[in-house]
């Protein structure tokens, strides 16, 4: 069975095309969401092997969404569109699966034999997936707040999951990996569980056993560990 | 009583050529301001100086008679104080009286004195008929002459009071007193006429000449301003050789000659080249050409018979003082130019430029504004055609996914669609009343509901009785979409739009509000439905009317359409 994440705003477009992969016989619907802070989530919660991808949507689009899964765990993605020029010419020239809406199903059946002999996920670098993230989405409790990368001084990542911190010291708890945040934005690793923002580094204070502690322009503190510290300081160009 | 005949004969003749100075200076610009009652300090200074020349030339111009002598002293001491008030009248009385005293003589104080009291005579008589109201009346010579007159009587009384020893005193009235009375009396009189005669004849020039540019700028007015052509040229060019009386008139373009009216308009023919060595010059350095027929002849350059002898040829300028033509007036050569036609001639063309820019103008923007309007009518029946591909295959796709679930809806879909498209391509007149309005965006946002299911809710409020008001066709709906479009759909969460009319005094006022106030304002780009609705609007019906947007960024945006409220006849 391919495990399959439906992503569309529309519920009536997720409805038709789940019953569409139904009639497939060896597709599992793990899962439905309507935007892509919901799909970022269920990305790394479900591990779908492919994620059929609506390019439209509302704060967060698509394409966007792409640079904020972990690299590590990128699913095989069939992008999904009305109607898109541009989009449909760059899935074209980089062999990207895509269906157009309304689906053909004879059309969805060849998608679907080429993802039962290979889905193996392909880099979505060409399409913008590589690009450096400008902001975070973070999750409120019936918002999305999109915190900009210069105003946040730390991530770390806590039994909740991870969490994003400003210089107001409030944490926004966000879908995105450590990781992900690592490759995708200039915060840097200075510990297992902590990403810090050199911009806001205020004083890195050297405690025992090779251990430090970074303070903030703002007056927090951030955990440096022993195998961090080298690099850290080599990025900031102490040696 | 002979030698007094004989001696009033002489102060006569001395009078008279007085007079011919006073009326060459009267010629000169010296004489302006004592053409009128000075008021101010600086034509005081200038009255009191003129008069004290006069009053000191009386006196040297006198007849010397033992130690006294005959003179016409008094008619500047007089003038000075009627023309410029008691202040002047002193002053050049008392400048004059000096001048008297200066030259000795049994009655050389007394003549001083009574110089001073002219003055003041003359003085009195402006400040008595000024605070009358009556400035007219001081310039009557028959008046002046009488003042003159009186005053000189004051002066043989002055002198037979302080002269002594009084048999002297009272030989010399006897000799002067006739003599003097009347010289001074006619003198005065005489001075006052060149006066008054010369001011008529400046003013009179002056209204003929007012007159005359007057009459041909309120005919020629607007003439040009329709084109720079050749027929008008031909009318303002007859309006100018009927009103000036010039010989002929011409006006040509950069290149030909586009009109010429009266002498030698059998060779001088309109679309020919202009060959005048004066004309091309005038336009190449752009500068007025004067050939005067005197000490520079006019040549025709067409015809060696020409009977034109004199040419005036003066640039037309338009934009930034670039000449576009000129307008040339002739004198045959039996006639010179006036001083007047010459001064008129640039004025009018001045008047002809200012037309010609106007006219170049008007036209310029007339054609913008045209084009402005076909733009803005093909740019909306292009939108009209163009259906946003989004919305169309979303709206297929929505269709493909409930026909087998919900028959009804997606037939009721199916309905929306044929509603939505035939209002978006077809409509009999570029208006409509607002039910029709509402009906198109109602089947816009049945499709648009069913695509996002839960997660929109529309609110559509219009009172019954406004669903006759007239309103230009596809104005609602590409509001409607915006805020779908660019506002609910970008929206996490629920949307909600809500559309609703009111009447403002005698407007309507449809306002359309969504609950995501994104909206930025862009310089073209995905605005565009919008900007057009606007811009038809203000075009059909002013600039009071069209879109106004208010936006709380994240809470609200709310489009609302004003249009004049009208009823669709039945």
């Amino acid at each position: 069975m391919i495990r399959t994440l439906i992503v569309d705003d529309e519920p009536r477009a997720r409805t038709e095309l789940a019953n569409l992969l139904k009639g497939a016989g060896d597709v599992e619907v793990v899962g439905e969401c309507a935007n892509a802070i919901e799909a970022i989530g269920a990305i790394n919660r479900l591990v779908p092997a492919v994620v059929f991808l609506d390019i439209q949507m509302p704060l967060i689009s698509g394409l966007e969404m792409l640079s904020m899964l972990d690299p590590d765990r990128m699913p095989r993605i069939v992008f999904l569109t009305a109607y898109d020029d541009y989009a449909v010419q760059a899935f074209e020239e980089h062999a990207f699966d895509y269906l157009l809406k309304p689906t053909d199903p004879a059309r969805l059946e060849k998608t679907l034999d080429r993802l039962r002999r290979d889905h193996a996920p392909q880099s979505v670098d060409v399409l913008g997936g590589g690009d450096l993230l400008r902001q975070i989405p973070c999750a409120g409790v019936n918002s999305i707040f999109l915190m900009k990368i210069g105003e946040i001084e730390y991530a770390a990542s806590r039994l909740g999951g991870i969490y994003v911190i400003g210089a107001d010291g409030q944490e926004r708890f966000t879908e995105l990996t450590l990781r992900t945040l690592e490759e995708k934005t200039p915060l840097v690793r200075c510990h297992r569980q902590h990403l810090v923002n050199t911009e806001h580094i205020k004083e890195i204070r050297f405690v025992d056993n090779g251990l430090a502690e970074i303070h903030t322009v703002s007056g927090q503190t951030v955990p440096v560990s022993r195998h961090y510290l080298g690099p850290l300081m080599a990025r900031l160009g102490i040696s | 009583m002979v030698g007094s005949l004989n001696l009033t004969i002489s102060l006569l003749e001395q009078t008279c050529v007085y007079l011919v100075i006073a009326h060459l200076l009267s010629r000169t610009r010296l004489f302006i301001p004592v053409m009128h009652v000075t008021i101010r300090l600086p034509h005081k200074v200038a009255c009191y100086l003129i008069f004290s020349i006069f009053c000191i030339m009386g006196t040297y111009f006198g007849l010397r008679l033992d130690d006294s002598i005959a003179n016409t002293r008094a008619i500047g001491a007089v003038l000075g104080g009627i023309l410029g008030g008691p202040s002047v009248g002193f002053a050049v009385g008392l400048t004059g009286g000096l001048h008297r005293y200066s030259l000795g003589g049994s009655t050389d104080l007394a003549c001083a004195i009574s110089t001073v009291a002219e003055g003041l005579i003359g003085g009195a008589v402006h400040r008595y008929l000024i605070r009358r109201g009556k400035i007219d009346l001081l310039f009557q010579p028959v008046r002046v002459s009488a003042v003159t007159f009186v005053a000189e009587v004051v002066q043989m009384a002055i002198i037979l009071l302080v002269a002594r020893p009084l048999p002297v005193a009272v030989h010399v009235v006897q000799n002067v007193a006739l003599p003097m009375w009347i010289a001074n009396t006619l003198g005065a009189g005489l001075f006052m006429r060149i006066l008054v005669d010369r001011r008529v004849m400046v003013e009179k020039q002056s209204s003929v000449f007012s007159a005359k540019a007057l009459k041909i700028a309120a005919r020629a007015e607007g003439v040009l301003r329709s084109g720079f052509n050749e027929e008008n040229s031909a009318r303002v060019a007859r309006i100018i050789y009927e009103e000036t009386g010039v010989g002929a008139v011409a006006i040509t373009d950069r290149e030909k000659l586009l009109a010429f009216i009266g002498i030698g308009d059998d060779h001088h023919l309109p679309g020919r080249p202009i060959s005048s060595g004066q004309t091309l010059q005038a336009i190449a350095e752009n500068q007025v050409m004067y050939a005067d027929g005197n000490e520079v002849a006019y040549h025709c350059s067409i015809s060696p018979n020409c009977r034109l002898g004199a040419a005036l040829v003066i640039p037309l300028r338009g934009e930034g003082a670039h000449v576009v033509g000129t307008i040339k007036l002739y004198e045959p050569k039996t006639r010179l130019f006036s001083t007047i036609n010459r001064t008129l001639g640039e004025g009018i063309a001045r008047l002809l430029s200012a037309q010609i820019l106007a006219g170049r103008y008007e036209q310029q923007m007339h054609r913008i504004e045209q084009q402005q309007q076909l733009l803005a009518q093909s740019e909306i029946k292009l939108l009209q055609a163009q259906v946003n591909p989004h919305f169309l295959f979303n709206a297929l796709n929505t269709l493909s996914a409930v026909i087998r679930t919900e028959p009804e809806l997606a037939r009721q879909l199916v309905l929306n669609l044929s509603t939505f498209f035939r209002k978006n391509l077809k409509r009999p007149s570029d208006e409509a009343c607002l039910a029709d309005e509402i009906e198109h965006v109602n089947a816009y946002l049945q499709i648009e509901l069913a695509r996002f299911t839960g997660r929109l809710a529309v609110d559509i409020d219009v009172p019954p009785d406004l669903t006759h008001a007239r309103l230009p066709t596809f104005s609602l709906q590409p509001i409607v979409e915006n805020a779908i479009k660019h506002g609910t759909s970008r929206l996490i969460g629920d949307g909600r739009v809500r559309i609703a009319g009111r009447c403002d005094g005698s407007d309507l006022l449809l306002s359309v509000e969504d609950n995501a106030g994104l909206y930025q304002r862009q310089p073209g780009g995905d605005g565009l439905g919008m900007g057009l609705v606007d811009r038809r609007i203000r075009s059909r019906y002013g600039d009071g009317y069209g879109l106004d947007v208010e936006c709380d960024p994240h809470v609200f945006t709310r489009v609302t359409l004003r249009v004049p409220l009208e009823e669709l006849a039945a």
